[in-house]
């Protein structure tokens, strides 16, 4: 019978779960979902996985090792994606993998259709990724702390982080992940954390610093003044930038 | 000039005027340089370039674009601040330009400085505080993000040389393709005076990366490379003559972009083609555009995309559809074994569309659904292929059967270049001014 393993939309959750999937079954099938979004079949047995750090790393070593630093990098991004299926298509990308001479070649392998979806997956979260690192806009607080809200469907603030904390080493800041109820949070010269679980502070988060407002008006002049009337072009300007992205963007508020 | 001046202009009113005076220019991207934060200042740069947002007309808005000044000696036809113009002047002084530029960063709302100019009092009086402003920017605030700066022709070669230091990017403006155009229509400006600052630009460069070799913390020269721009459509210019002058620019000056700018007119003046009613030539920079990816990034030649006898770009088609039509003695091509180069040629399959096909070809025979997976446009790509030695759906090598059908599949243009008429394409018969010389020539 099918194997099922139930875990957290997490990355310490699914790789968990692909670690004990990989340990029992990796010669059968099996499958993993996530909490709250199972789709029940015929014939399957369900597990609820225990997660925990260890195993997540394990799993994470034993893929870099196993399939190469590019593989990892596609499957971690994948693992991130708001697919519910993600979890399986990574599963059986590296049962694939093991069929391979050369198994670090994996991701070359896009005839293969899991292969392609992990793939498909990971552009689509690095993109998104990719946007937040253009679209995120900071306020000033009165601490003089840098703030930004944001709500994207895969979980990218780790795959933000280094970016941020690269560009902005002497600033304390923290960006909030609406969707996930997740925060980045980075102090001055130290490494960002992760923070689950904790209720934002709306009032807090709106008191902002003096200087705000003055930045914020020269910034939508500058943005009104820039574009060339000639060639005005709503559409296109809605091509490259969604308008779901602009309620969290300050020039269009 | 200096009474229209304005003495103590808010900050606000200030960017505005200089942010407008700045928007022609089109060269807005990041790109080019890899840069990691050092941890003891602010800024880093990534080197396909970011963009952090898209003002209403849908061009990308990536650095603080601004003139340093808009006060201008020059009387340059096509330009809103030449001399003659009776628009109001302002200028920033440095403080400010690192302010605005600090404080816009902080917020990611951009990702570096833009910094041109308006000629005030001379070259190197201009050039002096563009270096001032570099040099405060670069060591009292410490930002570490992308400067683009332009060069100024005619500044002394040792304060080029020294902003280009600080900078990124450098360019020089090209203005105009021939040097004929640029006689008529910026009097004060000379083809031979533009070239040179771009000519020490280039040497300057390979001798760094010579000193980078030998010492590897070396001060960078300009490492994201220079880049120019001319204006499309204010004199009569063909595609193939402006193409081979991108050709030239990027083989003899090692270039690393050439931009296009649909010639908008700000001023009336009768050496300037009168105002259109369809609004700038959009199309046609976009099909230059096209052209001039297929220069750098496809292997293509100018004159195998264009030649004398048909000298502008199609209208319906891509550049690259076009020669694939005139040439169906090299097509279909196998997908499963023909070389990288040969996949570049075929319409509907990209740079990394190729590079994937080229990988996963070696690990399974690949069929026209897995191309589809990998980014090839099939629906163009399909009269050109084989998989396996069979084509995807039976079709007719020959070129009227394949253009009807290309034809039908709508290529994707960027909004607001649909709907043109061919007469913008060539045109030029309402311009009363005389053929220019054949382009390329003055880079010797």
């Amino acid at each position: 019978m099918k194997q099922v393993y139930i875990c957290n939309d997490t990355v310490t959750g699914i790789c968990s779960a692909l670690y004990d999937a990989w340990k029992e079954e990796r010669h059968g099938e099996a499958g993993i979902e996530l909490k709250g979004k199972i789709q029940q079949q015929l014939f399957c047995e369900y597990k609820t996985v225990i997660e925990t750090e260890q195993k997540s790393e394990s799993l994470q070593r034993m893929i870099k090792r196993n399939l190469g630093y590019n593989a990892y990098w596609d499957v971690y991004h994948a693992i991130l994606s708001d697919d519910a299926r993600k979890g399986g298509a990574v599963f059986r990308m590296m049962q694939e993998a093991r069929r391979l001479d050369d198994s670090t070649k994996i991701m070359d392998h896009l005839g293969n259709p899991d292969v392609a979806k992990v793939f498909e997956l990971s552009r689509r979260v690095s993109n998104e990724a990719h946007v937040y690192k253009e679209f995120i806009r900071f306020r000033e607080l009165e601490s003089g702390a840098l703030f930004s809200e944001i709500s994207p469907k895969s979980q990218v603030l780790t795959c933000i982080a280094d970016h941020f904390s690269d560009r902005f080493p002497l600033e304390n800041w923290m960006i909030y992940d609406k969707t996930h109820g997740a925060f980045l949070v980075h102090r001055a010269k130290e490494r960002w954390r992760l923070v689950w679980g904790e209720d934002l502070e709306e009032e807090a988060a709106s008191r902002v610093s003096e200087g705000e407002k003055k930045y914020e008006r020269l910034w939508k002049g500058f943005f009104e003044s820039i574009s060339i009337r000639e060639r005005e072009n709503p559409k296109l300007q809605q091509t490259h930038l969604p308008k779901r992205y602009r309620r969290e963007m300050t020039e269009f508020l | 000039m200096s009474d229209r001046v304005m003495a103590d202009m808010p900050l606000y009113d200030k960017l505005s005027i200089l942010s407008d005076a700045a928007k022609y220019d089109v060269a807005c991207t990041s790109s080019g340089v890899d840069r990691k934060g050092d941890g003891t200042g602010m800024g880093n740069c990534s080197r396909s370039g970011i963009c952090h947002s898209f003002s209403a007309d849908g061009r990308c808005i990536s650095l603080l674009k601004i003139l340093f000044t808009n006060e201008c000696i020059y009387d340059c036809k096509y330009c809103v601040n030449r001399s003659s113009n009776d628009v109001v002047r302002a200028s920033f002084t440095p403080e400010e330009v690192c302010d605005l530029t600090m404080e816009f960063y902080r917020r990611n709302y951009i990702e570096g400085l833009f910094l041109s100019s308006g000629i005030l009092k001379s070259p190197d009086y201009t050039m002096e505080l563009i270096y001032a402003t570099l040099y405060r920017l670069r060591y009292v605030c410490s930002f570490q993000g992308y400067i683009h700066v332009k060069a100024i022709p005619g500044a002394d070669e040792r304060l080029i040389r020294l902003t280009g230091f600080l900078a990124d990017r450098m360019s020089v403006n090209l203005e105009l393709p021939t040097a004929e155009g640029l006689r008529l229509l910026a009097p004060h400006k000379s083809r031979k005076n533009i070239l040179k600052p771009m000519r020490l630009v280039q040497e300057k460069t390979r001798e760094n990366r010579q000193e980078i070799a030998v010492y590897k913390n070396a001060p960078r020269f300009v490492p994201a490379g220079q880049s120019t721009q001319m204006i499309i459509g204010a004199t009569p210019e063909t595609d193939y003559q402006i193409l081979n002058v991108a050709e030239a620019l990027y083989k003899k000056f090692d270039l690393k972009r050439v931009f296009y700018s649909a010639f908008v007119p700000v001023n009336s003046d009768k050496a300037l083609p009168a105002i259109r009613e369809e609004g700038p030539p959009l199309l046609r920079e976009h099909r230059l555009y096209q052209a001039d990816w297929l220069l750098r990034y496809y292997h293509f030649e100018a004159k195998e995309l264009l030649d004398e006898e048909n000298p502008n770009f199609n209208v319906f088609l891509d550049p690259k559809c076009c020669w694939a039509l005139k040439h169906l003695e090299f097509f279909p091509v196998e997908v499963n074994t023909a070389d990288y180069r040969t996949l570049l040629r075929v319409p509907g399959i990209g740079y990394k569309s190729a590079s994937r096909i080229v990988k996963a070809r070696r690990l399974g025979r690949l069929e026209f659904n897995d191309l589809k997976k990998m980014g090839v446009v099939l629906k163009r790509a399909l009269y050109f292929l084989t998989c396996g030695g069979k084509m995807m759906y039976p079709v007719r090598i020959e070129e009227d059967y394949i253009t009807r059908n290309l034809l039908n599949t709508k290529e994707r243009l960027p909004e607001g270049t649909e709907g043109m008429t061919y007469r913008q394409l060539t045109l030029f018969d309402d311009m009363n001014m005389a053929a220019v010389h054949s382009a390329g020539t003055d880079f010797q």
